[in-house]
């Protein structure tokens, strides 16, 4: 059969059990044994054996449920409560005030977990309800959190990082690293866009809750941020410093969470088996999705579909940044309909051999792809963390994504900088050290 | 109080959580070793077989709890009578599709324990046991998808659509 016609079959048929509702993991998988299927390939099942032990062994993957333990566990801990607490006296003095704990908030709590929901209903719970009774806007306070709730996907240690680290074979320590300027960059544009908000609309920013604090009480508020930035400093400054490798640095992660529990007293048998169990679920189901994820690729492979696909796109002398545009459009209208660790290892199996053949740096691309599904988690219908602050407010989710708005535009710009600028992404990771 | 179905799902929750405990345990064994100068044997083998382990494992606890996510963005609003028929049918395919899986898993390990294969690492095992999980993880994984089978021929919906609309992370 026509390739072309191959190719048409098997993405009508993805389009279809997708849309009737089959689960990713196995729409994956049935995709793969019909593409083989089409070729005759009389190697389907032992071909599927061989692919699902090598990419559930794999020994760069064991990082993924220790980051998502470590999430876990810390979702269970007074951690939420100690950033406010510890960040609100800081930030009293700049215009937007409280609003700019959220950013801050979920900037550190992204730091020690991989999961942009986990980020954003960890602070959420916390935060949304202070910011309420000290009289901020409803539309500013849930912006500013889903917004910055995607930070989780960006700032090191990332789950979707080390999915699209597996999938596309790059080292998942220089892309953990090549994270962490863009995530920072994203800060200073959120906090950036709230104080030239809050200078602007003054009326909406509530005036009298300023409590100045001598410096020697604020210095005392630092000390409940220590054990989480102690924490993070161990892990990424182990990976960076080339100590460990990113799955000693999670497992040390996990350990210190733990411990972390342990100390303000928030560990139990209850917390301990939920954490565990939650971990369980998730790590099960990514680890699913890469397992039919792999074998898709494989069946790819043999079917030539990216070669060809490469070659063709190479014919039509498409500049690096069409290339870049219409991929973008892409992700965006396949993140309207999916999760991101979907999009990523849907795209990563097909669009690869392309992107090598453009000549795009694969950390930079990964960072890219990175970026944009961040901005499809807050775009309607299918928005992650529109689902998770729904679920905390209760607010109708069009309101919520209207909200976000402005921070969608945000990270696009982000993705301008990025595009102008690699180096934010490239610098640090071919700097460190390597082991 | 708990079924012994209940039981059974748990139970496949907790093998695949104990697999994730054993590898934070080898790991970290393995950097105290660096530091005093002990090799641990085949750590990074060992975690990726546990790996490998909690994956499969905990398929059955992760489909009932509606873990495994998939697109409800179109069929969340169907009909009722609809809805049943478009579960019956992406049920049928999630059979097909397990069997596939669990047919293959246990291929495997046969085939490993026919030809009497070990592993490469530094502590050579046989192969068939590491690889033991996988087939036992897929069987439970089609005996959820069997029994999540059985409530729609009762006529209910089966378990994992009561969970899918709440987000994943529980008590917001």
């Amino acid at each position: 059969m026509d390739l072309i016609v191959i190719s048409l079959v098997l993405v009508v048929f993805m389009l279809l059990m997708l849309a009737l509702g089959v689960w990713v993991s196995l729409s994956l998988v049935s995709v793969g044994v019909l593409g083989l299927m089409l070729i005759d390939n009389g190697q389907i099942g032992l071909l599927f054996g061989t692919t699902s032990w090598g990419a559930s062994t794999n020994w760069t993957l064991t990082a993924l449920p220790m980051f998502i333990w470590m999430g876990e566990v810390l979702f269970r801990t007074r951690l939420a409560a100690d950033l406010f607490e510890g960040l609100t006296p800081w930030l009293s003095r700049l215009p937007g005030k409280l609003l700019h704990v959220n950013v801050l908030s979920c900037g550190i709590f992204a730091a020690v977990s991989g999961s942009s929901a986990a980020t954003a209903a960890t602070i959420g719970r916390m935060t949304l309800p202070e910011l309420k009774k000290a009289g901020y806007s409803d539309r500013m306070s849930i912006g500013t959190l889903a917004g910055s709730g995607t930070l989780g996907l960006l700032i090191p240690p990332s789950i979707i990082l080390i999915v699209y680290g597996v999938a596309a074979e790059v080292s998942i320590s220089r892309l953990f690293i090549a994270g962490a300027l863009p995530g920072l960059l994203l800060v200073f544009l959120f906090m950036g866009y709230i104080i030239v908000w809050a200078l602007l609309n003054k009326d909406q920013v509530p005036q009298k809750d300023t409590i100045d604090l001598s410096l020697a009480m604020k210095l005392k508020t630092l000390k409940k941020l220590l054990p989480i930035l102690g924490l993070i400093g161990f892990v990424l400054g182990s990976i960076y410093g080339g100590f460990t490798t990113p799955t000693e640095a999670a497992a040390l992660g996990v350990f210190g969470a733990l411990l972390l529990a342990f100390f303000t007293g928030t560990l139990n048998l209850t917390t301990f088996s939920a954490s565990l169990l939650g971990a369980v679920k998730s790590s099960c189901m990514i680890g699913l999705i890469l397992v039919g994820a792999h074998f898709l690729t494989l069946a790819m492979g043999f079917l030539g579909i990216p070669r060809a696909l490469a070659a063709n796109i190479g014919n039509l002398d498409l500049t690096v940044f069409q290339l870049l545009a219409y991929l973008t459009l892409l992700f965006v209208i396949l993140g309207c309909f999916l999760d991101g660790i979907s999009v990523v290892v849907l795209t990563v199996s097909v669009v690869m051999p392309m992107i090598e053949q453009a000549g795009i740096d694969l950390l930079w691309f990964g960072i890219y792809i990175v970026l944009v599904v961040e901005m499809s988690q807050i775009t309607p219908p299918v928005g992650f963390n529109l689902f998770v602050i729904q679920s905390l407010t209760g607010k109708n989710i069009l309101y919520i994504a209207r909200a976000a708005l402005p921070f969608f535009l945000l990270i696009l710009l982000a993705l301008i900088l990025i595009y102008i600028f690699p180096g934010i992404a490239t610098y640090l990771p071919y700097s460190m050290a390597q082991r | 109080m708990y079924s012994y179905k209940d039981r059974l799902y748990l139970a496949s929750g907790y093998l695949s959580g104990l697999s994730i405990i054993i590898i934070m345990v080898v790991v970290l064994a393995q950097i105290v070793g660096r530091m005093i100068g002990y090799i641990v044997p085949s750590a990074e083998d060992i975690s990726g077989y546990c790996l490998a382990a909690s994956i499969f494992f905990g398929l059955a606890y992760t489909f009932r709890d509606g873990g495994h996510i998939r697109v409800t963005l179109l069929i969340q609003n169907l009909p009722p009578k609809a809805r049943f028929v478009q579960e019956f049918i992406v049920l049928s395919i999630g059979l097909l599709a397990a069997s596939f899986i669990c047919w293959y898993s246990w291929y495997m390990v046969w085939e490993s324990y026919m030809f009497e294969e070990l592993t490469q690492g530094y502590i050579p095992m046989p192969l068939w046991a590491v690889q033991l999980p996988l087939g036992l993880g897929s069987t439970g994984f089609l005996l959820a998808m069997l029994d999540a089978m059985a409530t729609m021929f009762r006529g209910g919906l089966p378990n994992y659509t009561h969970h899918e609309d709440q987000v994943p992370l529980e008590d917001l």
